[in-house]
């Protein structure tokens, strides 16, 4: 309950600042919020089957982010940013789909 | 530090976490991995950081692995603040892109009107321009015997060459596609499910027999046509002079319209479209105009001219 309005305020903190984001960065936002919620889900899965670590979930925030984003920075220096943003994109939804799965299960299933 | 999840397979499941459940590992050889997308779509493939971790405080404590995390940690909420705060500023930014998008898109439907516009008042300066010319020079050769002798030649060349309007009584006829309602005209003419077409070739032998039959200019849905004018098709539409048509297809015949249906009644043009209304059912009619005004063709490009050295007399 706390978690769900922790993440309320920030959405309403972002709607209410705006901050401007740089341009520079822009293009790399959707992916971090991509990994974002993917570690998100993760963690919510820990929690439900019990081996939720603060310290993981932290660390597994910030560092999907910045590699997510890191990757794709070096892809369009390298002249192949959108294929490495759809290959980080795809192993990143493929992950949030194998943590809602678990969520499912542990929720409805067993 | 957590490394991102191994698309290989889980491999050892350490600790209290989910392990490889059910009845799809029971028939498997040991050894193998579980495949991605088999296992991602059962659950089966649990981050391993936060078992590992499990693990570390089941050693550390001596107690038992599972016990409810803190999800109010200040770490998880400073995380799950930011990305609430990263997802509202994505979604605000796609937000506020689209008025900048919109707003391109009307200057540049703009920008063409303004130039369709620029266009049109040019076209129409050149035809003011172009009849002034012709006025002065008309006025120029009205001065002499051979300016008038010129003159007369002059008409006649540009009648013959469609570079002037004409208007007179005219005869006009019709023709147009056959109605969709029937498929009871078979024949190479029959379209999927429409009736037959009128195609070019009859388009150019009726234009053909009005000339023969004494026509003295002849337009085609209000496009006059030269000696050199092309009738063609492309696709399903006809094209007169690079320009498409849409049907139906009126040709007017300036001329007296008694002595052209006349001429043109028992042509070869005539026996033909009629067999064509009788087989496949095209429309053709024959109707007379006491006043059309056909416009002039566009000016014919020259081939051979040069302008001449020298100012001119």
């Amino acid at each position: 309950m706390i978690a769900l309005i922790g993440l309320l305020i920030g959405v309403a903190l972002g709607l209410l600042l705006q901050p401007d984001v740089p341009i520079w960065l822009q293009p790399y936002l959707p992916i971090a919020i991509v990994a974002a919620l993917d570690a998100m889900f993760g963690g919510l899965r820990a929690r439900l089957e019990g081996v939720f670590d603060e310290k993981v979930f932290v660390v597994s925030f910030v560092g999907n982010t910045v590699i997510a984003a890191l990757i794709v920075l070096l892809g369009d220096q390298l002249g192949v940013g959108s294929q490495l943003s759809t290959g980080v994109v795809v192993v990143l939804g493929i992950r949030i789909f194998a943590n809602v799965a678990g969520i499912r299960r542990k929720l409805f299933g067993a | 530090m957590t490394a991102p999840q191994d698309p290989g397979g889980p491999g050892e499941p350490a600790g209290g976490g989910a392990g490889r459940g059910g009845p799809r590992a029971a028939g498997r050889r040991p050894g193998t991995r579980t495949p991605l997308l088999a296992g991602l779509l059962a659950g089966e493939l649990p981050d391993p950081g936060y078992a590992a971790a499990a693990a570390r405080r089941a050693r550390r404590t001596g107690g038992p692995a599972r016990r409810p995390g803190r999800l109010r940690g200040g770490g998880v909420l400073l995380v799950l603040v930011l990305t609430g705060t990263l997802i509202a500023v994505a979604g605000a930014e796609v937000r506020r892109g689209e008025p900048v998008a919109a707003q391109r898109r009307s200057r540049l439907i703009e920008e063409i009107n303004a130039r369709t516009a620029e266009t049109d008042a040019l076209r129409r300066r050149l035809d003011r321009l172009r009849a002034e010319t012709g006025r002065r020079r008309a006025a120029a050769l009205a001065r002499s015997d051979a300016g008038r002798d010129a003159r007369e030649r002059l008409a006649r060349a540009a009648a013959a060459a469609a570079a002037a309007p004409a208007g007179g009584e005219a005869l006009v006829v019709t023709l147009d596609d056959a109605p969709r309602a029937g498929t009871d005209s078979p024949g190479p003419r029959d379209g999927a499910a429409a009736g037959a077409r009128v195609y070019d070739r009859d388009l150019q032998i009726l234009v053909n027999g009005l000339w023969a039959a004494g026509a003295e200019a002849i337009a085609v849905n209000g496009m006059r046509l030269t000696a050199t004018t092309a009738i063609r098709s492309a696709g399903e539409a006809i094209l007169v002079d690079y320009r498409p048509l849409t049907r139906p297809y009126e040709v007017t015949a300036l001329g007296d319209p008694g002595r052209l249906r006349d001429a043109f009644a028992g042509s070869a043009a005539d026996r033909r479209l009629r067999a064509l209304k009788e087989r496949h059912r095209i429309a053709y009619g024959t109707r007379r105009s006491p006043d059309a005004r056909l416009p002039a063709a566009g000016p014919p490009r020259p081939r051979y001219a040069v302008p001449r050295e020298g100012g001119g007399r």
